[in-house]
């Protein structure tokens, strides 16, 4: 008993905070592309290993089975039985209402959390999804996501003042690290003061952007390991950035990381939208990503 | 070996330049040493070097390069004989399949059936695994046909490709995204058997 899936929707898929451990035998992390509305999902519902689904848009759900649930992140107008509910809290569904995402409004990835969590099977101990790794699946119609019903009397929001708007264009702080030193002055010069756009061509391994090409000395290099939020250089010079689901080794020169919790802003920006990149140290990303965690510890 | 700070919360070991199995034994025995240490998240080695992400809540950049010094001096390893499998790889070079066969040739200014004969007259060592599970990184490539990585990277090569990067050879092990140049295509499917150390080959068929 649990959610009969309607309409699977662009692409939904179950994700929790991802699969560690398993990089050395070539095993990406996946997890929640923004794990700061992931995250509030499950502090809503207190969720302590719990999961949620990753929804894009179009997603249509059937209740098996009265429960709690919460939703954070994107604004996909979320309704029940059509009528438009509050996100960044929980609900009490009952049996028979009709979940539905329909239309994106701000953002590109809500997540749906219900208390407890799915009870799918874990792969290498996470409830993430990795398609091409052939763990875990993509939500399509007639499936069922089953889960226990837990009811509740209280209803819980996040407060207006840690509700994000998401905008349509974002800074990205940058530490310079692996191959800056590829690159001479005058790219870095041109990659800080351009603003790249983000491309179709981008989704849940990394975002393609678009704009002043900036190329290094050397466009090879030996493949090593690529840390989440890595910006890889291609030949083209058009910049990726490598979030969730990248390849855990790559050839192709790097010429920073982008700070977590950018990424994480960076995962509800949608297609067409202007980044430009800022350095930052790696004392002050430190502190910034200490007080982001520290936010879920203590509030 | 060096230490530098790469993420908020990754550090990578440089351990030498280029591609030998001398450096080689250097990273598996330091992956081993490192690889339970407390607050460790993930650890990734590759032909030179090993990425380390660590609990930012336990360490700090300075910190934790301090534990891995430490950590290093006072665990000696020594490395095991492990037995070296040897895999053959039976691989159709064929225009059809084998996208960028021809442009391997004309960069290196070779005819087809050089290329083909220089990727199957030798072995290959499996440096490392990872990109995707089951990819085995395959080196050293024939001088000859050593050829750089796609402009652009393809969003989609087809499993089996047997594909060439700069001195390296792999197969995809799945479809995926990938910037390597395709020179053949390879039925072979048992990916789970490559472990860094193995020989591997090229048949060609």
């Amino acid at each position: 008993m649990g959610f009969r899936v309607l309409q699977g929707g662009l692409f939904s898929t179950i994700q929790d905070l991802g699969r560690y451990g398993y990089t050395d035998i070539g095993i990406t992390n996946s997890g929640a592309m923004d794990e700061y509305a992931y995250r509030w999902s499950q502090k809503l519902l207190n969720n302590i290993e719990g999961n949620a689904l990753e929804i894009m848009v179009g997603l249509r759900l059937e209740v098996m089975i009265a429960t709690e649930i919460a939703v954070c992140g994107a604004d996909l107008s979320f309704k029940i039985n059509n009528i438009s509910k509050g996100i960044w809290q929980t609900h009490q569904i009952k049996r028979g209402d009709i979940l539905s995402f329909d239309k994106k409004i701000s953002g590109e990835r809500a997540y749906l959390a219900v208390k407890g969590g799915f009870k799918i099977e874990k792969r290498y101990n996470s409830y993430s999804t990795t398609l091409k790794e052939g763990l875990g699946f993509r939500v399509k119609r007639g499936d069922i996501l089953e889960f226990e019903s837990h009811l509740s009397v209280d209803k819980r929001r996040v407060q207006q003042r840690y509700i994000p708007i998401y905008p349509n264009s974002l800074t990205l702080r940058i530490l310079l690290s692996y191959q800056y030193g590829y690159f001479k002055d005058e790219e870095k010069d041109k990659f800080f003061s351009s603003s790249y756009e983000i491309t179709i061509a981008s989704d849940r391994m990394g975002y393609r952007l678009k704009g002043e090409a900036i190329l290094p000395k050397k466009g090879d290099i030996i493949s090593e390991a690529i840390a989440f939020g890595s910006v890889q250089i291609p030949k083209d010079g058009q910049p990726i950035v490598l979030l969730k689901e990248r390849q855990t080794i790559g050839g192709y020169p790097k010429i920073g990381t982008i700070l977590s919790i950018d990424c994480f802003k960076l995962s509800q920006l949608p297609i067409g939208s202007k980044v430009i990149f800022r350095e930052i140290g790696i004392e002050e990303a430190e502190k910034k990503m200490k007080d982001f965690y520290c936010e879920f510890y203590t509030l | 070996m060096v230490i530098k700070t790469i993420s908020v919360d990754s550090v990578m070991l440089y351990m030498g330049d280029g591609i030998s199995p001398e450096i080689l034994d250097k990273v598996q025995t330091t992956y081993i040493v490192l690889k339970h240490i407390r607050g460790v998240i993930d650890i990734t080695p590759s032909y030179n070097s090993i990425l380390i992400r660590y609990d930012i809540n336990i360490y700090d950049h300075k910190s934790i390069k301090k534990s891995i010094l430490k950590s290093l001096n006072s665990i000696s390893t020594h490395k095991t004989d492990k037995i070296e499998k040897r895999i053959t790889v039976p691989t159709r070079y064929d225009e059809t399949v084998a996208l960028d066969l021809r442009r391997i040739a004309e960069i290196n200014s070779l005819t087809i059936r050089e290329v083909i004969r220089l990727h199957t007259e030798q072995t290959y060592r499996v440096y490392a695994i990872g990109f995707m599970v089951g990819f085995a990184y395959l080196a050293t490539l024939d001088k000859k046909i050593i050829t750089p990585r796609l402009e652009t990277p393809r969003a989609k090569v087809p499993k089996g490709s047997v594909a060439i990067a700069d001195n390296q050879t792999a197969i995809y092990p799945k479809d995926s995204a990938g910037g390597w140049n395709i020179i053949g295509y390879t039925e072979f499917d048992r990916f789970e058997e490559f472990s860094v150390g193995d020989i591997v080959e090229f048949v060609s068929i």
